[in-house]
């Protein structure tokens, strides 16, 4: 969604910073970037090394300690506007990411990930520990982490996909998707949009997927022993394997299968419920990808 | 060193002196290097003072305190977040309001009206959501109102595409709980949607935090 | 098209401002029933009242006061106006709390002393192990009511009018009380 921001900065991104200090073990890193791209690699090496594409109006601090190596911009007057950062640190150094106008990559992490922005897109590959990537404006991807994995966004999608711990999914106007998911403790919940789960149901776990308005598809692998709720105000609901509903009433019902002690919730008030084995849901997915953006988001795009 | 002067060296470093008894023990801190040799050190346990650190306590205090207030700690909420006891309590207020009209009994037990009056001098302009009934409940209005306050206040400051992203979100979130009182005034003792209305509420007070603490400026 | 916005600029903000904002927002939740508001309240302040209680009364009641602050603001939280800061509101609650311990804990330890005497043993006791004595560890060491008077005037920057009403004494004895307590922790600097 920057690819507009990259353009208009394109003229005044005429200085180039290349810096490189030596870290310890255990240090974190810490950027705050108002407008433009952080990107970070990894590499086997004991230091952080910071590239950065800004105005020559603009200066690049980076301040490092035992603990902390804390990047950012300044303007000789004011704030600078929009930097491009590449930032290359050892894979296990934990990570504190944030911006307003803000794309953020991380590639490779094995450590701790905090990445927050407004408007702009969060894409990690890796994290271990707590990773917790926001966005308001923009898509939150992530892959290959595992840990406490907390993702937010309000007006866009959350996807996540081999990823492996405890997971929350919160979104306002968009779709959640969870694939290939190793958890025993899920919850993703929107207003507007579908939830996709396909993962694990471990014995003892507890999953609740909730939407508004949208369909929840939901993997029950064979053999897992899960007592499932099924809360729906004018939706259906349908699983592809046969199972026995208890405990109904208009629009709440149960069922358990095995021993039934994990919990699984399923909630929509308008949509349909759908529950699968794993892998039998990706190709609901795609189906899906074409009425993923709802059409006053696009009339929003219109109105700039 | 005379005690009787040594003594006031403290009110003469705090500047509580009279006048006339600052002059004095001038006159005398020039005659006697023991008193201004004492001098330097009670202001140096002063400055001393001021630059204490604070520490947190080693343990977390947070989980038992929030046994004591009812309150589900982050950690354990993440497991299942609807047992925050904020749930529970919306639903509670979803069901008396389905039930009760406003400005009856139950409601009155809550706040009294203008327990929280506006904080600021400015007009905060008419912004982002329409009040809807719900919002009856004097706590979560109460909540609300201040958050808009601050929201309205910090408004100019925040982009305008942000401004419109957060009003339609807050815009879907208002129609899904329209959407959960509808249902529930069909089926009032249905947990589901009470839960379901809790949540959405909850959600949009989460909302306008977010966007409030944006306003106000966090990057 | 986001950055053509004149936002830009006007986007950077004080960030004291936004604290503040953030905070009055978090108030309004946690006012509303909103625990989850309520436990960033507390994790931002816990550290100055549980530093204030531990300078207070000693490292054993430190823990046990916080939390008896921290459920007390919880049902209080309907009462704070914004007047103030949310911050000061609580730190007067705070110290609220711990002086209505103070007797209790003072009766217990049987050590709440008013008398000079203690505090000049203290302050003429200036042997190489008290040297090093931390300088914490030395306010901890003080008797309470200097103690007390010492902690809020010196470090918490109340007034000796506000002292003695806290405290039930008159501004003199804070005074002298204040003195007294710096004359004895001169020599616990290094």
């Amino acid at each position: 969604m920057l690819t507009t921001l990259a353009t208009l900065a394109g003229l005044a991104l005429a200085q180039q910073t290349d810096t490189t200090v030596p870290v310890r073990a255990g240090a974190r890193l810490e950027v705050n970037n108002f407008g433009g791209e952080i990107a970070i690699k990894t590499w086997s090496k004991s230091a952080v090394r910071v590239t950065a594409s800004h105005s020559s109006r603009d200066r690049i601090t980076v301040d490092a300690s035992e603990q902390v190596v804390r990047v950012k911009s300044e303007g000789r007057r004011g704030p600078s506007q929009v930097v491009d950062y590449e930032i290359t640190v050892p894979a296990a150094m934990a990570l504190a990411l944030s911006g307003v106008y803000t794309d953020i990559t991380v590639d490779g992490s094995q450590g701790e990930i905090t990445a927050e922005t407004v408007q702009g897109t969060v894409k990690v590959s890796g994290g271990v520990g707590n990773v917790s990537l926001k966005s308001v404006q923009g898509d939150v991807t992530l892959e290959k982490a595992r840990g406490r994995i907390d993702l937010s966004s309000v007006n866009e999608t959350i996807k996540a996909s081999q990823i492996s711990g405890d997971v929350s999914a919160e979104t306002v106007n968009g779709d959640i998707s969870l694939v290939q998911v190793e958890s025993s403790n899920a919850e993703a919940t929107t207003v507007n949009g579908d939830v996709l789960y396909d993962g694990t149901i471990k014995d003892g776990g507890r999953y609740r997927f909730s939407t508004h308005d949208g369909d929840l598809r939901v993997s029950v692998p064979e053999k897992s022993n899960v007592s499932v709720s099924v809360s729906t105000f004018d939706g259906d609901f349908n699983a592809c394997f046969p199972v026995q509903l208890t405990g109904k009433t208009k629009h709440r019902f149960s069922f358990t299968i095995g021993s039934g002690n994990a919990r699984l919730e399923l909630e929509s008030f308008n949509g349909d419920i759908r529950l699968c084995r794993p892998g039998q849901l990706a190709k609901d997915k795609d189906r899906d990808q074409h009425k993923n953006h709802d059409q006053d988001h696009d009339q929003d795009q219109e109105e700039e | 060193m005379s005690d009787t002067w040594t003594n006031r060296l403290s009110e003469y470093l705090d500047g509580e002196l009279p006048e006339s008894e600052r002059a004095t023990l001038e006159a005398h801190l020039r005659a006697c290097a023991d008193c201004r040799a004492t001098l330097e050190q009670l202001r140096r346990v002063v400055a001393r003072a001021q630059a204490l650190d604070d520490t947190p306590p080693t343990t977390d205090l947070w989980p038992a305190i929030a046994r004591h207030v009812g309150v589900v700690s982050l950690d354990a909420r993440r497991a299942r977040r609807r047992l925050s006891f904020t749930v529970p309590q919306l639903a509670a207020a979803a069901v008396a309001l389905t039930l009760l009209s406003a400005g009856s009994a139950w409601l009155l037990l809550r706040r009294p009206a203008g327990a929280r009056p506006s904080q600021s001098t400015t007009t905060p302009s008419p912004i982002l959501t329409n009040v809807g009934t719900y919002e009856a409940n004097p706590r979560y209005a109460a909540a609300v109102a201040s958050l808009e306050r601050v929201l309205a206040q910090g408004r100019s400051r925040l982009d305008t595409a942000t401004v419109r992203v957060i009003e339609k979100n807050l815009g879907i979130i208002d129609r899904a709980i329209r959407d959960a009182q509808s249902a529930l005034a069909a089926d009032p003792a249905n947990s589901y949607l009470n839960l379901h209305l809790a949540q959405e509420m909850r959600r949009k007070l989460e909302l306008l935090r977010q966007a409030a603490a944006l306003a106000g400026a966090r990057t | 098209m986001e950055l053509t916005t004149p936002g830009v600029a006007t986007l950077r903000r004080d960030l004291d401002q936004a604290t503040r904002d953030a905070e009055t927002a978090d108030v309004a939740l946690a006012a509303s029933g909103d625990g989850r508001a309520f436990e960033r309240l507390y994790r931002s302040h816990v550290a100055r009242i549980h530093s204030l209680a531990q300078r207070m009364t000693g490292e054993d009641h430190a823990d046990d006061l916080t939390q008896d602050v921290f459920v007390r603001a919880w049902s209080k939280l309907s009462t704070f106006r914004g007047e103030a800061a949310f911050g000061t509101w609580l730190h007067r609650l705070a110290v609220n709390v711990i002086l209505a311990r103070r007797t209790t804990l003072g009766t217990e330890r049987g050590r709440y002393d008013d008398s000079e005497n203690v505090l000049d043993g203290v302050a003429s006791r200036p042997h190489t192990a008290e040297l090093s004595l931390d300088f914490e560890a030395a306010i901890e060491r003080l008797p309470d009511g200097a103690r007390q008077v010492f902690v809020l005037h010196d470090i918490e920057g109340y007034r000796h009018e506000e002292i003695a009403d806290l405290l039930g004494i008159v501004p003199g004895t804070s005074k002298s009380q204040l003195h007294h307590a710096r004359m004895a922790l001169r020599r616990h600097l290094e």
